[in-house]
């Protein structure tokens, strides 16, 4: 077995070995991965993040029109985009499973023993799952915002009557779609973070999907002002969609990347957390 | 060795219990199961709590009133509402030109002329929607109204029957502020007028109208119970708020603008004891609205009159329309939601977990008719979810009512029958949810996934409606086809086509009725049971 | 009561792959049948078939008579162990038995003498996740046995069980055979049931091979041999034919006669001068039985193994 050690920092270029201590090894980034593609399940769920996202964001499109000579005060790209809503709870089953089905299988021990670093394991598994939801959230935004641009301009929402071009060469949808998709791969880091926190699949994405759509449906309840201001500026939802905005900005309670910033706190803080307690408790 | 004979077999342990069918057995196995694990009886009360937090913290909140130039909070800023004949709270704002009628009688009249102005412009400058124009500027406002009245008395709340002609809602004859039959359609104009008759006999009222003041139709027949032998009769108009909504994504926007409307009568003829010799105004309720003062009145030319009055005759219902800082019992509830997520997680996880362990397998073999295990499942959850609800609703509705109070809300009242319904149908709505759950975990097996459609197939209609992603048609069919149309149980106060209000479920309102809404719920249930009935059959354990 | 449990020409496929074909046996009351085979042969198939959970797409399987589904409170005719893991790890182990108890219409008393019965008292209020495989199995057990049974069915009971649990489950399964009750226990061991088992269905590639006692396997099993220890392999063997046996070199100073005694083995090579350490005799094993019987029914055969290939080249490099 000797033979075997001594070959192996050749394989790795870019790694100093097993004693560099903090060094993030991209061996353990090749067995998530390995890990991560030898099931069907990640796959499908990201295909079905881009489908359904797509899918709703048509449905709004083609349900809203404006009519000759009315005024409709309709922000087009953030209707375009109306599919996140849906997109989001996909891609939170997909992070939270990366962390529950393991915990679930008992599989968690293996990997704890191949890997004792454990938040190196979580920080292998939030690289790998950033990238499939940000390639799937690319899809999905481009999708969605192409379907707006053919569906939109025949149901009246044309450039002629002041309606922004919806193609992304023309700038104003550059920003709404660059921050959808970093809104997907944000929302993935939070529900990640929770996973690791909770660990049960159940709770886990119970409490994900209450973070991501409790807070939009109680502001509309809600008659104190102060309260509203506080749920829109503050909870991850309402504040990371702000990014979508592209009309009444000065309205807005908090501005676009701000409210990514503040949606990309609670990734970092649920993340933070989760390598804690991960590496706090018993496997 | 097949030839070996065995020794006696032993008794059995238990003796068969007489008298106890399999199913009760297999319910209580499955309580037993549901209440031996800690994590799900924590998820329940978790559900309770942030249900009673959100309702009652979040709910309502007063900022405070303007009493006589001095800033007010808390009780101080209780508005007097009127209380109509049928315990509701109402809206009762007109201006009355009338004398006093003795015994039975009639009034008959010709209206040539319906008209509302806008009396300002409030509401922020947004740049969605924009202004509504400038005060004096005609509009149509659907329910503004003119025409004649008996009333028990020019007190806010008293009996009253009405007939009268409506902005864009024809000539119609109303009574005691919910009643509504329509009568002749059409706009009233000079060239297009309407009839109106009013006869009082005892205590029964009934409406006519006609288009030639020759041929007239019986509009309605109503009984005012009670009411006083001498009573008030003449010709009145009022005219709502003039609201309007600028649905954009992200929210709405609203522009309301109190408006005045001015009937033009004439030919007025009563018949009966009418001990007054002149006719006086008054304005009943004096004018609801902020605005210039005094701005109610009445002409008289002879038989012709203008009358001039706003404000409104209906039920008062929630929402930007009403001009008095109200609450609804049923704003209390809005928790419902962040607990319904919390026991959707827990009847999933009841379900999920057997399957996710193998535990289905022993579950099956200790209980082979897999039917009664769904039903004993659906069951156990269904019941421990809605007690649980039940304890939460009654919580949130003490607490919220008290605080409303205190902080000077006028909580709308409801009937005993329709609280009863908000209170147990909430919890029952709960329950029915929890079993969905189950169901579709049965369908599904699978935790995550069952827990995200669970959610997302409740919540998701609601937020599209109400964050208003679809034009307000689509989100309503959304809420109506969705198992969330069960929330429409919680509506307290019912919406009336003739008031002008704006019934958003924002504002606690559906678009179905409750028990329809809740029926909607029921068959989502029964479908899904119905599935995971016959898949928990065929599949293998 | 009296429960015999018959499977009669179960077939079960899934997918492409077949599962039971043509499954066919009987497990008599009074005695331990046990149910052997290598992974895969279908022996945890067959008993999720007789517990109505899988339904077989051909054949039948009958408790006392009966569908397993269409009984009164199953578990007093069948108790059975498929799986100790199948436990909610948050419930404790009494409680575990409660609802099972409750599922069967028997009370807590019950539930305490079964926990005494398989000696968990100290544990039963313990959370049932935080249990080891044999705590688990032991739990299982106490499960099986909860509404008395006439029939009890056991998959790898064994398993994870250490020396001690492996004695207490041998004496139990055979006082509950003694007791009446027809006991099937599986295993993938032979070497498990030996000692225990009165009777054998011996199973691979979804049927029965054998259906026998566990006399009459050994009997049939391939005849004794005679072990010789020896520094002169070659001289020992020519001795040894020209005293009418076969020799099989299996080593470097080892060799396999048959056909002679070990008397006569011994005596030949003193007459021939061939040195010899050791003379043996070796009766066939029950596991050699089966080795020999099952041969064409494992499913998954390891590649032989050779340690060169660990390590260094095929494994490591890419």
């Amino acid at each position: 077995m000797s033979h075997a050690a001594a070959t192996r920092p050749a394989r790795l270029p870019g790694t100093r070995g097993r004693e560099g201590g903090l060094s993030f090894g991209l061996d353990v980034l090749r067995a998530e991965w390995t890990k991560l593609r030898t099931v069907s399940g990640p796959a499908w769920l990201l295909i079905a993040t881009v489908a359904l996202t797509i899918a709703v964001s048509a449905a709004a499109a083609a349900a809203t029109s404006c009519p000759a000579r009315t005024v409709c005060p309709v922000d087009t790209i953030k209707l375009s985009l109306t599919g996140i809503q849906l997109g989001q709870a996909v891609v939170a089953i997909l992070a939270v499973l990366m962390i529950s089905n393991e915990y679930s299988t008992g599989l968690i021990k293996l990997t704890f023993a191949a890997e004792p670093r454990r938040w190196a394991v979580l920080a292998a598994k939030a690289l790998l799952l950033t990238a499939g939801v940000l390639v799937a959230g690319v899809l999905a935004v481009g999708g969605s915002v192409l379907a707006g641009h053919l569906i939109l301009a025949s149901h009246g929402f044309t450039t002629a009557r002041g309606f922004p071009d919806l193609s992304l060469t023309s700038g104003v949808a550059v920003r709404p779609a660059v921050g959808s998709v970093l809104y997907l791969a944000l929302i993935a880091l939070l529900s990640l973070g929770v996973a690791a926190i909770i660990r049960d699949s159940g709770a886990a994405i119970g409490i994900v999907l209450g973070l991501l759509y409790l807070s939009p449906i109680v502001v509309n309840f809600v008659s104190s002002t102060t309260w509203q201001h506080r749920i829109d500026r503050y909870t991850p939802t309402s504040a990371g969609l702000a990014i979508q905005a592209t009309k009444g900005l000065k309205h807005l309670p908090i501005s676009p990347w701000g409210g990514l910033g503040v949606l990309a706190l609670w990734a970092a803080a649920a993340l933070l957390a989760g390598a804690v307690t991960l590496s706090l408790r018993d496997a | 060795m097949t030839a070996t004979q065995a020794p006696a077999p032993p008794t059995p342990a238990v003796a068969e219990p007489a008298g106890n069918d399999g199913f009760g057995r297999i319910l209580r196995a499955e309580w037993t199961k549901f209440h031996t694990v800690r994590g799900w009886l924590i998820g329940l009360l978790v559900g309770a709590v942030l249900m009673v937090f959100l309702g009652v913290f979040l709910a309502n909140a007063q900022i405070g009133c303007q009493n006589n130039g001095v800033q007010e909070t808390g009780p101080a800023c209780l508005p007097k509402v009127p209380i109509g004949p049928g315990g509701e709270a109402v809206q009762d704002n007109y201006y009355f030109v009338r004398r006093s009628l003795t015994g039975d009688g009639s009034i008959t009249a010709r209206l040539t002329g319906l008209a509302t102005r806008l009396q300002g412009n409030s509401g922020p400058a947004h740049p969605v929607g924009g202004p509504l124009g400038p005060a004096g500027q005609r509009v149509t406002l659907p329910w503004s109204k003119g025409g004649i009245m008996i009333t028990a008395s020019t007190k806010q709340g008293a009996a009253y029957a009405a007939m009268l002609a409506t902005g864009s809602n024809g000539v119609r004859m109303q009574y005691n502020y919910t009643g509504d039959i329509a009568g002749l359609p059409g706009q009233v104009s000079a060239a297009a007028p309407r009839w109106l008759r009013l006869v009082r006999s005892g205590d029964t009222v009934t409406g006519y109208d006609s288009i030639n003041g020759r041929v007239w139709i019986t509009v309605g027949t109503v009984t005012l119970s009670q009411l006083p032998r001498t009573i008030q009769i003449g010709l009145f108009a009022t005219s709502p708020t003039f609201v309007r909504v600028s649905n954009f994504f992200g929210g709405a926007n609203i522009n309301a603008s109190p408006t005045t409307t001015t009937a033009v009568i004439n030919d007025v003829r009563l018949t009966g004891s009418t001990p007054l010799a002149s006719w006086t105004g008054i304005d009943v309720g004096g004018s609801s609205q902020p605005g210039p003062p005094d701005i109610g009145g009445y002409h008289q030319a002879g038989g012709a009159f203008t009358v001039t009055g706003a404000g409104d005759i209906a039920p008062l219902e929630p929402g930007p329309g009403s001009n008095v800082p109200t609450a609804t019992i049923s704003q209390n509830l809005l928790g419902a939601f962040a607990a319904l997520i919390a026991f959707v997680v827990v009847a999933c996880t009841f379900m999920t977990s057997e399957y996710r362990r193998g535990l289905i397998r022993t579950t099956l073999a200790a209980a082979p008719r897999r039917g009664q295990v769904l039903a004993a499942k659906a069951i156990v959850t269904g019941l421990a979810t809605f007690a649980v609800g039940l304890v939460a609703v009654l919580f949130c509705l003490t607490l919220g009512v008290a605080k409303d109070r205190r902080e000077g809300l006028f909580v709308l009242p409801v009937s005993p029958l329709a609280e009863v319904r908000v209170i147990v149908g909430t919890a029952a709505m709960l329950g029915l949810m929890a079993v969905l759950a189950v169901c579709i975990a049965a369908i599904l097996r699978r935790s995550a996934i069952t827990i995200t459609f669970g959610i997302v197939a409740i919540v998701l209609p609601f937020l599209f409606s109400v964050i208003g992603v679809f034009p307000a048609s689509v989100g309503d069919w959304l809420l109506r086809l969705a198992p969330a149309a069960g929330f429409a149980i919680q509506q307290s106060i019912p919406h009336y086509a003739q008031v002008a209000s704006i019934s958003a479920p924002g504002g606690g309102y559906y678009p179905l009725s409750p028990w329809a809404g809740f029926a909607v719920l029921l068959v989502w249930v029964a479908a899904a049971y119905v599935l995971a009935l016959v898949l928990l059959r065929r599949r293998d354990a | 009561m009296q429960a015999r449990i018959e499977c009669e020409g179960l077939r079960k496929r899934f997918g492409t792959a077949l599962a039971l074909d043509g499954m066919s046996f009987t497990v008599q009351p009074g005695q331990v049948t046990g149910f052997v085979g290598p992974n895969g042969a279908g022996k945890s198939t067959t008993m999720r078939v007789i517990l109505g959970l899988d339904s077989p797409d051909e054949g039948t399987a009958l408790v006392g008579g009966k569908r397993y589904a269409t009984l009164r409170q199953p578990m007093r005719y069948l108790g059975s162990l498929l799986d100790a893991g199948a436990l909610q790890p948050s419930r404790s182990a009494r409680n575990h038995l409660l609802w099972l108890a409750h599922s069967q219409g028997l009370g807590k008393q019950r539930v305490d003498e079964v926990i005494s019965q398989a000696g968990l008292e100290s544990v039963a209020r313990r959370r049932a996740g935080g249990f080891s495989l044999g705590m688990r199995q032991r739990l299982g057990i106490a499960a099986a046995m909860l509404a008395d049974p006439a029939a009890i069915m056991l998959d790898e009971p064994f398993n994870g069980m250490d020396p001690e649990g492996i004695v207490w489950m041998r004496g139990f399964l055979k006082s509950l055979a003694a007791q009446g009750r027809a006991v099937l226990v599986s295993s993938h061991l032979m070497s498990e049931l030996q000692d225990t088992a009165d009777h054998l269905v011996v199973v691979g590639r979804g049927k029965v091979i054998a259906d026998t006692t566990l006399a009459d396997l050994l009997a049939k099993a391939s005849g004794a041999s005679v072990v010789v220890r020896t520094g002169a392999v070659a001289d020992a063997a020519a001795v040894v034919e020209r005293a009418g046996g076969t020799a099989a070199v299996t080593g470097a100073d080892s060799l396999s006669i048959s056909g002679l005694a070990a008397a006569d083995v011994a005596a030949a090579l003193s007459g021939g001068g061939v040195p010899f350490t050791e003379v043996s005799a070796h009766r066939a094993t029950l596991e050699q039985a089966y080795l020999e019987l099952t041969k064409d029914a494992v499913e998954y055969r390891p590649a032989q193994y050779r340690p060169a290939e660990f390590g260094a080249d095929s494994e490591v490099t890419r």
